[in-house]
């Protein structure tokens, strides 16, 4: 999609607001929650917090950067500032970076639904099928995906409701003592695992931001409410986790929200909310394979030199295809992926590429006031 | 051409979401309501037993419909070298095949339970198809038996199983252990498991002999099963299974017969609100508790045949701490003398107040808990005789 073209769609505040929450609530509710669990403990919770600071921050520091510049993107201010082979390797930058984050997208999506509800389906059932439904979404373009993430988000304050009536019988503040038992250091660190969560984010309002109405006056304050709203929805569940479940189960499991859903009953007759669960948590997740074929889908295109991201949609979709399913298909590389090389490769470019695109700014901004 | 490739993507997208994959009819399904386990009669292997539901029997009312058997359960088992095996190996009996979301109770033998749980714990957190507030339990009985011993009011003797520990807080005389507060505990480093006992007790009365009383099993919840890790280290009676509940649980109520004053009569009293608050302090590099249990309380039956007046009430208040007291004491001295092992959750309270003092403690926290000393206070106050008078004697 060209710059033209971005400008022509136009989201609304709160859509931008829905699309930061479903982008960053999916992984980090469960599977971030057991690789922070397995390092601080009953903290997981403050980890939560900690990241939810940091990720305010540089999100106001991706609005700075485009602020002056409303209708551009990273990919065309580094083209305006730098020129057009420089832009390409942002892209590049960004292509990757949602490549890299399609698969735990995936491991969040596919040990849902496979391990708890079909483990005899076959693996490539669960690649391309939400890769069809994200590739007709992405082809209808960035305000039918904004409208979805707002029905998304609807789900999702349903889901924090159910799963809070489901697990106050069992809850025992007790599990969450003593705070900070491992220290800040350490909390600090397990942090680094939720910030790989809102980097998503802060590259999606990197992308988008140009598209939200009056971006340049409001995206800063929507980007800062959108991830300390995901924070604050995301926090519920390391609290219920540790409460309820205990640090020490919630570190044994993958996919520790479905533990806790597996846990939680209202009354004798409804129980186990897996299936509840897996409803409400659908458009998210959806919404999730939807961004990252977009995203890597205009960032192509702009490394091809090409005028509309449609024709790359395709193409991308099978390489992010090819990419989840070998993620997904051995548990030993996908958790070894999740918690050693995403982090190492979100948080670079999600604190690096907004610092840079700033600085670059400051220094170069006379050349972009003369463009 | 693009209406063509929509139909196309539409027509691929609909076959996915077909959900036929991993299909299971429930018509094929043998569904088990309850599971036994205890050690096979070969060395090294473990016998699974299921209790499965007959669904043609098991529907409705009691007795036997058209067509079917009476018999609402069907009870097979096998044997195999891990728990999966065995089951595996149901599979050879059962015409169906075997299904566990619906399961209400897993029962373990003693000398299983002795034996370790380890693989018990794992392999029933590890399968997605088991409910986690599925009831565990241990028995002295055989766990084949006891799963096969139609029970209770309800059809289903698993289901009836289920609702004596539903009803737990009313009798208060054994935890109301799950898979939920097993593994819990089962990973914790400050607590050590504990779990409910039960055990087949001639209780029912046949309807058709009445004379013949008692000659029907029936399943007893009463008195739990404390671990040390993952091996059953010995029995806790009802009276200790008591004083355990006033540490696990919010044990609200519950009733205690103490002797009359001037008969030998008796009197029951029913407590309630009672709360336990445990203090634990450090000092000399040496744990101390403070346990304090405070209570309400009612005279709901009095054999004393005298006017329940301000000397009445004092007697009974103290009557009723000494045996509340007694309860706890007897479960601590039990907790730290006999099985050394720190079921009491005490190890958790410590931790949350002293995180620092526990890291050096908790590599040996048995040893530490076995020796640290715990000091009991009871305080009972007794309020009504429920819709008796109380008070002013009849003149």
């Amino acid at each position: 999609m060209t710059n033209q073209q971005t400008t022509r769609v136009q989201i609304t505040s709160g859509m931008f607001i829905a699309m930061i929450v479903n982008l960053i609530f999916v992984k980090a509710i469960g599977v971030t929650q057991g690789v922070i669990a397995r390092a601080v403990g009953q903290d997981m919770w403050l980890a939560t917090l900690l990241g939810t600071l940091q990720g305010v921050a540089v999100m106001y520091i991706t609005y700075v950067a485009i602020r002056k510049t409303p209708n551009l993107d990273f990919m065309a201010l580094s083209e305006r500032l730098l020129g057009k082979w420089i832009a390409k390797v942002i892209a590049l930058i960004i292509f990757l970076f949602f490549l890299a984050g399609f698969g735990p997208i995936m491991i969040t999506f596919v040990y849902h639904l496979q391990e708890y509800f079909l483990p005899e389906a076959p693996l490539y059932l669960f690649i391309v099928a939400p890769l069809l439904v994200g590739l007709l979404g992405c082809f209808y373009g960035l305000e039918v995906m904004a409208r979805l993430a707002l029905v998304g988000l609807l789900f999702i304050f349903l889901l924090n409701v159910l799963i809070i009536m489901g697990s106050t019988n069992e809850f025992d503040i007790r599990n969450l003592l003593p705070v900070m038992e491992n220290g800040f250091p350490r909390t600090f660190a397990a942090s680094l695992n939720f910030d790989a969560d809102w980097a998503l984010a802060t590259m999606l309002a990197a992308v988008v931001l140009p598209s939200v109405k009056n971006a340049d006056k409001t995206g800063g304050k929507n980007g800062m409410i959108g991830i300390a709203a995901s924070g604050l929805l995301t926090m519920i569940w390391p609290i219920l986790e540790g409460a309820v479940l205990s640090a020490e189960v919630t570190s044994q499991y993958t996919v520790s929200c479905m533990k806790l859903a597996r846990n939680a009953h209202m009354g004798h007759f409804l129980q186990r909310y897996e299936m509840i669960m897996i409803a409400l948590y659908s458009i998210p997740v959806l919404f999730e394979v939807m961004f990252c074929i977009y995203a890597t889908s205009i960032s192509a295109a702009k490394i091809a030199g090409l005028k509309s991201n449609k024709a790359m949609i395709p193409i991308v979709s099978v390489i992010l295809g090819c990419f989840g399913y070998w993620i997904v298909d051995d548990h030993f590389r996908a958790i070894d992926y999740l918690e050693n090389y995403w982090p190492r490769i979100a948080l670079p470019i999600a604190f690096g590429l907004p610092v840079l695109l700033l600085m670059l700014r400051l220094m170069l901004g006379k050349k972009l006031n003369k463009a | 051409m693009k209406r063509a490739a929509g139909l196309v993507i539409t027509l691929i997208i609909l076959l996915s979401q077909t959900s036929c994959f991993g299909l299971r009819q429930i018509n094929e399904l043998a569904i088990v309501t309850a599971v036994g386990l205890g050690l096979g009669d070969k060395p090294g292997t473990i016998k699974v037993s299921a209790q499965i539901i007959r669904p043609a029997d098991a529907r409705g009312q009691t007795g036997a419909p058209s067509g079917g058997t009476g018999q609402p359960i069907y009870s097979i088992s096998a044997e195999g070298t891990s728990i999966f095996d065995a089951i595996r190996n149901l599979g050879r009996v059962s015409s169906r095949r075997v299904y566990w979301a619906h399961n209400f109770l897993i029962v373990m033998d003693e000398d299983y339970a002795r034996k370790g749980i380890k693989d018990m714990v794992d392999f029933f957190t590890r399968n997605h198809e088991l409910r986690m507030n599925t009831r565990v339990a241990v028995t002295p009985d055989l766990p084949d038996q006891v799963v096969s011993t139609i029970t209770g009011l309800e059809v289903v003797p698993g289901e009836a199983v289920d609702r004596l520990f539903q009803n737990n807080h009313v009798v208060g005389r054994a935890p109301a252990s799950d898979m939920m507060n097993l593994e819990e505990a089962f990973l914790s480093s400050s607590t050590e498991p504990v779990l409910a006992r039960v055990q087949l007790k001639p209780r029912g009365i046949s309807n058709k002999k009445p004379e013949e009383h008692g000659s029907l099993k029936q399943v007893e919840l009463g008195g739990a099963a404390a671990f040390l890790g993952d091996k059953m280290v010995g029995w806790l009676s009802v009276k200790e299974a008591r004083g355990l509940l006033f540490f696990l649980e919010k044990l609200g109520s519950g009733i205690e017969v103490v002797k009359c004053p001037n008969n030998d009569g008796v009197m029951s009293i029913e407590f309630k609100r009672a709360r336990l608050k445990v203090t634990p302090s450090y000092a000399n590099k040496e744990p101390k508790f403070g346990v304090r249990l405070t209570t309400e309380a009612d005279i709901v039956e009095s054999g004393c045949a005298i006017h329940l007046d301000e000397g009445i009430r004092q007697d009974a208040e103290e009557k009723l701490e000494q045996r509340l007291k007694s309860n706890i004491d007897s479960v601590i001295d039990k907790a730290q003398h006999r099985y050394h092992s720190d079921f009491l959750k005490l190890g958790d309270v410590f931790r949350n107040k002293y995180p620092e003092e526990w890291r050096v403690l908790k590599r040996d926290w048995n040893r530490t808990f076995s020796d640290a000393k715990i000091d009991v206070e009871v305080e009972a106050t007794i309020k009504s005789g429920v819709l008796k008078s109380v008070g002013t004697e009849i003149r």
